[in-house]
């Protein structure tokens, strides 16, 4: 039975979820740093074994590059030691999956936004649609921006605004070496810009 | 057997070493070249390459002992000091694999990382023994008396040894990294050719920043001449260093009754300080910059977290 392990640490509430043969048979909200110990209990809980797992559904951003490469490393050790493919799944494409119709917004912090594109915008650079529903933690920070503009922002604790990970699994598509699997940054680091 | 994965800087390593302290696999991809147009390491641009290597690095450690996750009973990785982002990739992986395998994880101090290259085959370093540990991150006198741990006599109060080098090359218009640039220079030049004062400071520490600023003064004040003499500073530059070291080295295996001395980290490598102290033991040349061989050694005598208790473990950038 094709069991999918699914995971994104991008954003500061991590997500995982456990799908078997399409079903969701549990899923988690913690931080990047007790992924392990959430994966660790969906696995458990579905009376599974790790070497049940047959793939991984990988959230590679954009977002925080530490919490990107948190999940992205665990990936790697889990393919490695279980001998099993990943395919990563956007957490911009996993939030607007959660919640069809809206879009996402994902805080890139230093006052910008990662939006569709991808690319990290100012949030007053962004053409925002009356009427239109925005999600994410970057739409949860800057809800005034949004409001003012006659769009609509969820409540706060909406589980809309989390890249819920049923939605990697059901999202993931070519599954293949964990390597390919890789890091949606946007942004290159501070010192490459300024070395350009 | 013990896997051994370190990223706490700018080398992603991974190592295979059985419980005797057999190396079977050391692999290390170095990003020297990556941070050289910086002038030192970038930590994001570290954590990004640490990322693409980590798994390439346990696979060929495999590979090159001829063995598969299969051999391996423990996962040992560096859990800090160093740079975070860094160190999360090489511990997110570790506790992955650990978990998948049903294995337990030994979190290793890197500084004991360090120590624990002495306890390697085929002749290793028996305790007690006083210990300098210099390093581009770090200048440490250790007293260490088991093979557990040990105990800080002194320390540096600002550049770390390996730094200042890598500082002083810099001025001299050198390559990254400057250790061995300083080291090959040095061996052309007048080692008392320019006088480079190091603080002396009260107890075992050292402090590194003035001797760069009195090399930063000896090429000011040079002018157009500086190039001409470049050999001559930095033998000179590197006696100063490797004086201080020597010095405090010597007063603190005197204050604490030691009658080994040892040397280990990045400046062990250093033709003048191995001439300095001739009755030392230094750490294999291969084994002196950061390497994954000395976490799996360390991770043979420190504590080992078994099945579930590691799943939240977190790195630290240093200890506090
Ligand atoms: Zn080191």
């Amino acid at each position: 039975m094709p069991l999918i392990l699914a995971f994104d640490t991008a954003t500061d509430r991590a997500t995982s979820a456990l799908v078997g043969d399409g079903e969701l048979l549990g899923e988690r909200v913690s931080r990047a740093s007790t992924l392990l110990a959430d994966v660790d209990a969906l696995v458990r809980q579905a009376g599974a074994h790790p070497r049940d797992v047959t793939g991984l559904a990988v959230g590679i951003g954009p977002g925080s590059f530490t919490g990107i490469r948190i999940g992205l490393a665990v990936a790697r050790g889990l393919a490695l030691a279980l001998d099993v493919p990943a395919a990563g799944v956007s957490t911009l494409d996993a939030l607007a999956a959660g919640s069809p119709g809206a879009t996402p917004v994902i805080d890139a912090k230093r006052r910008e936004v990662f939006v569709p594109g991808p690319r990290a915008v100012a949030p007053e650079e962004l053409e925002i649609e009356p009427g239109a529903t925005y999600v994410g933690d970057g739409a949860i920070r800057y809800r005034e921006l949004f409001e003012q503009a006659g769009a609509a922002v969820p409540p706060d604790d909406d589980e809309r605004h989390l890249p819920r990970a049923r939605f990697h699994a059901e999202l993931a598509t070519g599954f293949g070496p964990v390597e390919r699997v890789e890091p949606l940054y946007v942004r290159l680091p501070d010192a490459v810009e300024i070395a350009r | 057997m013990i896997l051994g994965i370190e990223t706490s800087c700018d080398e992603t390593a991974a190592a295979l070493v059985t419980e005797a302290g057999e190396i079977r696999a050391n692999v290390v991809s170095s990003q020297a070249d990556l941070h050289a147009r910086y002038g030192g390491v970038v930590p994001e641009v570290a954590s990004r390459r640490h990322l693409e290597l980590v798994s390439p690095v346990v696979r060929d450690a495999l590979a090159e002992a001829g063995a598969t996750l299969d051999d391996v009973d423990t996962i040992a990785v560096t859990q800090g000091p160093g740079l975070v982002g860094a160190l999360l990739v090489g511990v997110s992986a570790a506790k992955a694999l650990a978990w998948a395998r049903g294995l337990p994880l030994a979190p290793v101090d890197h500084l004991h990382g360090h120590v624990a290259s002495l306890f390697l085959g085929p002749d290793p370093v028996e305790p007690p023994f006083l210990c300098l540990l210099a390093s581009g991150g770090h200048t440490l006198l250790l007293d260490v008396q088991d093979h557990a741990g040990y105990t800080v006599l002194g320390s540096s109060i600002d550049d770390a040894a390996g730094e200042a080098f890598d500082k002083g090359a810099r001025l001299l218009g050198l390559g990254y990294p400057g250790g061995r640039e300083i080291d090959r220079l040095a061996r052309n030049g007048d080692p008392e050719a320019f006088s480079f004062p190091v603080a002396r400071l009260d107890g075992l520490d050292f402090s590194f920043s003035g001797v760069k600023t009195a090399l930063l003064y000896a090429v000011r004040d040079l002018g157009g001449e500086a190039e001409a003499r470049t050999a001559d500073l930095a033998a000179s530059y590197q006696r100063a260093i490797v004086r201080a070291l020597v010095e405090r080295t010597r007063a603190a295996a005197e204050r604490e009754g030691h009658e080994r001395i040892a040397v280990v980290g990045g400046v062990a490598a250093n033709s003048e300080l191995r001439e300095s102290l001739p009755g030392a033991r230094f750490a294999p040349l291969a084994l002196c910059t950061d390497n994954a061989a000395m976490i799996a050694s360390a991770g043979r005598y420190g504590r080992r977290l078994p099945y579930p208790r590691y799943l939240d473990l977190d790195a630290y950038a240093s200890r506090t």
